[in-house]
């Protein structure tokens, strides 16, 4: 960076765009723990009746920590299955040699490119004739089927990235590829490992349109389903609620994100849809 | 030679080695280890998750489109089933309204099945008995020519109601009767005494169905519904609209800007543009409504300029799309953001001091140094873009559900209304997939075409262990 | 036009690289900044095209004080190490760009482009992309992009590093051709001594952000004026002795050999601990005083052989010998130092 451009100009005018994104966040949290009288902006008390569905059940509603567990559930398993299938798949593509590799490796590129949330209504057919309907096996297995395609090219790009010399003395050394893989690749992708699996539970965690049209029933339900049910509730409209519940939601994201940031940017970066 | 020779001296090695560390008992493991398909063993598990739920999808929404799927007709086939509406069909489209006033007729037939039932159910064996012996084999068109006939019987029952009980075993009628299979309702009607042809055979078959059958009426349907064209304008509206101003507009936007701050002021910059992206869309579509709602932020702020509050969101078409084009292209610009950022960190520094050197203002440096080096990433990010713009209806969904009064309904959108939730409850699985199946074509086709555009001989360059 | 520096400051954040340095470069001079990598001969060129901002201190182009004006602004032409061409653009608009963004007209563009292309013989390559051209050519395409606009001074980041070794040799003349036919002021960074030397009028040599020493090529090999830049200057380097004078001699430590020195120096540096610098050309078979030693060491580079000779207490002394050398590694030799041409050093390595 030189010196003979201004930067004043450049920080001021992002600063402005920006602004409504800091605004959202900042009374996102602020309107949790506030009460604000009516047409203002300014709040005049702190309060946490907001975040009473903690610790009673809202009528009609599962419990919160139901729907926190299942939402763990479905993001964590759907992550392990991403991260063991992808890993595997993504060597294979990388390094070995197979019948028809081109085709999948095409096949893989398709697929990444490939919007999923037109399968919709297939994957709804086919779960309800499988009878996985309503359950979170069933879903789980949909996301993580969905989101292989990018992490198997997620961790093919790393693979690609691991220099040749390692692996060929691993086999000098006596190693079957197999146990190249294991004992020498893998060590060497941890980052690409660690980004992917924080990326998919994020993934999995935010998903709303799966759950809500595969799994929507209040013993399964994820927090993204039941924090729109809530809104969608026409006789208990309660932003300061809302807000609260999705604050709550949205805590295991954020502190991921604070921490990986730079991990995370890369992947976004890495073809993600959006 | 020299191969084979190499080959053979590294099994030698790895027999050596691994067989005597670990014994023969993972012989299969070293042999599944260094098999040739080992690549297949382990691509084997992903093909089986994306066959299961990607491939097959998309082969079945190409199936189901020439369905007519619907909670009526259920999804795992159907029952046959003549009633006044196929009877209906059965005049209007096979032309057959004679035999429709046929098996629409409710007729009463002495017959065995009845005098058997009737026993059975405990009526005299008296009356029976000369029930059989003067009417077997007869038909009445009607209930009263029936009762009149029983009435003359010797042993005739005994009040009106018992009458009445008595004819009802003799009632037969295909009507309102479910069969489970082609041949019971050919019997049936065969049994209620119409003799069919085969062409008449098939035609009933094909009306009395309630499962779903395959046609084209979908598409038929699509084309010639006026909604369809309005749904296609407001997507291409939607996406070119959201792409330009956003995914790479304003990603363009935050990538130069950014790259004209120190690293701290860039990477904060970078970092709430990410938020968006990374916040469930539930919670951040929640933060817009917050912010449109009446009771909301610009309602509140606009309070003392004496405007109405009001729910920005939903109040006018202009209203609605400003909001859906902000929600969706706030987050769409973080990812030509990224992009683009490295696209730029990746010119030599060298190149922009030759610049400024040469001459270069800042806007000039942008056009000639910045934008030519981004041409590619540009290209990307447009195609992927334009696919998942095109077919992402989550934002709508939680935002405005299409409204005000379908304004703001896109293709994806209309697909989701159609076959899996509306109000009504009837959810037109066939014709949401036939919708959907536009989708997956364009999908494919873009898909592939991005394939090809984006060099894919370098991605799946040989490996170089053989 | 001359260029002046005054009480040059430049810091990174809380690093120091530059403190106060003063440079002059005479109209029409081409100098040559060199020194090791990190000693602040980058940072000194990046200040003079306005590329870093000063911490302190001016810069002068003629009487006019540049300090604060933009690069953009100050009419010098560069070029970068990598040559900075840019890949998007044929030869003849990366030569026309700096003219275009000055508003010229088309046809003022491709004459002036002409011409300088005639100039640095790349007439037939002006359609190509950088992409498509060799090393050397694209550093005469640098060249011309840098001259094209008349620049009041050109600056060369190591232009030749990226080069190799044969074309190296053949854009140090032509650079110096192009140089005197304009007769541009210009301000050569390098590594390289013997760039340096063969291409510039005169050297500052650079150590930690400080000029060392700045004059003539020749009268910088021959005084430097400490043992740094002694060492700095000449392939294969001069190789270096600690002892003591006595008596009008330096005792060579381990093998007691006594060199004559200068008179007048000895006197008044009496008992006093020394380095001496002796070049491997003045340490040659039957010549002046003797040391004896053993070869550890022999380089053959053709026309000339180097000999690395390894006295008891493990120092080494460097000879360079043409043809009918015939010392073998593990002879014992007796060579001769050629006394008057000893450099002398104190214990700062200041010269004596």
């Amino acid at each position: 960076m030189t010196g003979n451009y201004r930067k004043w100009p450049m920080i001021l005018f992002l600063g402005i765009m920006t602004a409504p994104i800091i605004l959202m966040y900042f009374y996102l949290f602020l309107d949790t723990i506030t009460n604000s009288p009516p047409g203002s902006l300014i709040p005049n008390e702190l309060t946490t009746e907001h975040w009473r569905f903690l610790w009673m059940t809202i009528p009609g509603r599962p419990s919160i920590w139901v729907a926190t567990w299942n939402t763990f559930l479905f993001a964590s398993i759907t992550t392990l299955i991403v991260l063991v299938i992808s890993s595997a798949a993504g060597y294979s593509l990388s390094r070995l040699n197979m019948p028809a590799r081109s085709f999948f490796l095409g096949g893989i590129m398709v697929l990444h490119a490939f919007p999923t949330v037109t399968l919709l209504i297939a994957i709804f057919l086919i779960l309800q004739m499988l009878g996985l309907y309503n359950t979170l096996f069933g879903v789980i297995m949909v996301k993580a089927s969905l989101e292989l395609p990018f992490g198997i090219w997620i961790m093919k790009g790393f693979y690609d990235t691991v220099p040749w010399e390692i692996e060929m003395a691993g086999i000098q050394d006596g190693a079957t590829r197999f146990q190249v893989w294991t004992k020498l690749m893998l060590p060497q992708v941890k980052p690409a490992i660690m980004a992917l699996g924080i990326f998919s539970f994020l993934a999995g965690w935010s998903e709303f349109i799966l759950p809500l049209v595969l799994a929507p029933d209040n013993e399964v339900q994820v927090l993204s389903v039941y924090l729109a049910a809530l809104i969608a509730d026409d006789n208990n409209f309660d932003m300061a609620l809302f807000k609260s519940v999705g604050l709550l939601y949205v805590v295991p994201v954020i502190i991921p994100f604070v921490f990986f940031q730079n991990r995370l940017m890369n992947i976004y970066s890495g073809g993600n849809k959006g | 030679m020299v191969n084979t020779t190499i080959e053979s001296t590294t099994d030698q090695v790895v027999k050596a080695r691994i067989g005597r560390s670990t014994g023969p008992q993972l012989n299969w493991l070293q042999k599944i280890g260094n098999s040739k398909y080992l690549g297949l063993y382990l691509l084997a598990p992903a093909g089986i998750f994306v066959l299961l739920f990607f491939v097959i999808p998309v082969l079945l929404t190409g199936v189901f489109g020439f369905t007519n799927m619907s909670t009526a007709t259920g999804i795992t086939g159907g029952a046959y089933l003549a009633n006044q509406s196929s009877m209906q069909a059965l005049g209007d489209r096979h032309d057959m309204a004679a035999l429709a006033e046929q098996i629409n007729q409710v007729v009463y037939t002495i017959d065995e099945t009845g005098l058997t039932t009737a026993r059975e159910a405990g009526i005299s064996a008296a009356t029976l008995m000369e029930l059989r012996a003067k009417f077997l084999g007869q038909s009445f068109d009607n209930r009263r020519d029936a009762e009149r006939a029983i009435k003359k019987l010797n042993n005739r029952p005994a009040n009106t109601r018992a009458l009445k009980v008595l004819v009802k075993y003799f009632e037969r009628s295909v009507i309102n009767t479910r069969y489970d299979s082609k041949a019971e309702i050919l019997a049936a009607i065969d049994g209620f005494g119409v003799s069919l042809t085969p062409e008449q055979q098939a035609a009933i078959i094909d009306v009395t169905y309630t499962g779903w059958v395959f046609s084209t009426n979908n598409f038929k349907r699509m084309i010639s519904l006026p909604d369809t064209k309005k749904t296609l304008i407001n997507t291409l509206f939607f996406v070119f609209t959201t792409l330009i101003l956003f995914n790479v507009g304003f990603a363009l936007v935050l990538a130069v800007s950014t790259h004209y701050m120190d690293a701290g002021p860039a990477g904060f910059f970078r970092s709430v543009w990410l938020l968006p992206r990374i916040t469930p869309p539930v919670l951040y579509v929640l933060m817009w409504k917050w912010l449109a709602w009446d009771t909301g932020f610009i309602s509140i702020i606009l309070g003392p300029f004496g405007v109405e509050p009001k729910n920005w969101l939903l109040d006018s078409p202009t209203n609605a799309w400003t909001f859906i084009i902000l929600i969706n292209g706030m987050v769409g610009a973080s990812m030509g953001m990224l992009i683009f950022s490295s696209a730029i960190k990746a010119i030599p520094s060298s190149l922009f001091y030759a610049s400024e050197v040469d001459g270069a203002t800042r806007a000039q440096q942008i056009r000639h140094i910045i934008l030519p080096q981004l041409r590619f990433p540009i290209l990307f990010i447009t195609c992927y873009q334009t696919l998942s713009l095109l077919t992402s209806f989550e934002y709508f969904l939680l935002a405005t559900e299409g409204g005000p009064g379908g304004s703001t309904e896109v293709w994806a959108l209309s697909t989701y209304f159609k076959a899996l939730n509306n109000y009504a409850g009837a959810l037109e699985y066939g014709y949401g997939a036939a919708l959907a199946l536009v989708l997956v074509v364009v999908g494919v086709v873009l898909s592939i075409l991005y394939l090809k555009l984006f060099d894919f001989k370098t991605l799946t360059a040989a490996p170089k262990i053989e | 036009m001359r260029i002046l520096l005054e009480n040059f400051t430049k810091k990174f954040g809380d690093l120091t690289i530059i403190d106060g340095m003063d440079l002059e470069v005479h109209d029409g001079e081409m100098i040559a900044l060199l020194g090791g990598s990190g000693c602040g001969k980058s940072t000194t060129l990046f200040a003079i095209c306005g590329i870093h901002k000063v911490n302190g201190g001016r810069i002068f182009f003629g009487d006019h004080d540049v300090t604060n004006v933009t690069t953009q602004e100050r009419n010098v032409g560069v070029v970068f190490q990598s040559f900075a061409l840019y890949p998007h653009m044929t030869v003849e608009n990366n030569i026309g760009f700096p003219l275009k963004l000055r508003k010229e007209s088309t046809g003022d563009i491709k004459r002036k482009v002409g011409e300088i292309a005639e100039m640095v013989h790349i007439e037939a390559l002006l359609q190509r992309r950088p992409g498509e051209l060799s090393g050397g050519q694209q550093q005469r395409v640098a060249l011309a992009r840098a001259l094209v606009r008349r620049p009041d001074v050109l600056l060369l980041d190591e232009p030749l590093a990226n080069l190799d070794a044969t074309l190296r040799l053949e854009m140090r003349s032509e650079i110096r051709r192009i140089q005197h036919e304009t007769g541009i002021t210009a301000v050569l960074v390098t590594h390289d001594q013997t760039e340096a030397m063969s291409m510039c009028d005169r050297i500052a040599i650079m150590d930690a952000g400080k000029i060392v020493q700045i004059t003539e090529p020749k009268d910088m090999y021959d005084n430097p004026v400490s043992d740094f830049v002694a060492g700095f200057l000449g392939s294969p380097p001069i190789a270096f002795l600690s002892g003591k004078i006595e008596d009008g001699h330096f005792i060579e430590p381990s093998t007691k050999t006594k060199i004559p020195l200068d008179h007048e120096m000895a006197k008044s540096n009496n008992g006093r601990t020394v380095s001496i610098g002796i070049r491997p050309e003045y340490f040659q078979p039957n010549n002046g005083t003797a040391v004896s030693g053993k070869v550890s060491f022999i380089e053959s580079q053709g026309r000339e052989t180097l000999y690395n000779v390894m006295l008891p207490d493990g120092k080494i002394l460097r000879s360079i010998q043409g043809e009918g050398s015939v010392a073998k590694i593990g002879d014992t030799v007796e060579w001769g130092i050629n006394a008057p041409k000893i450099l002398v050093f104190d214990e700062d390595g200041k010269r004596i």
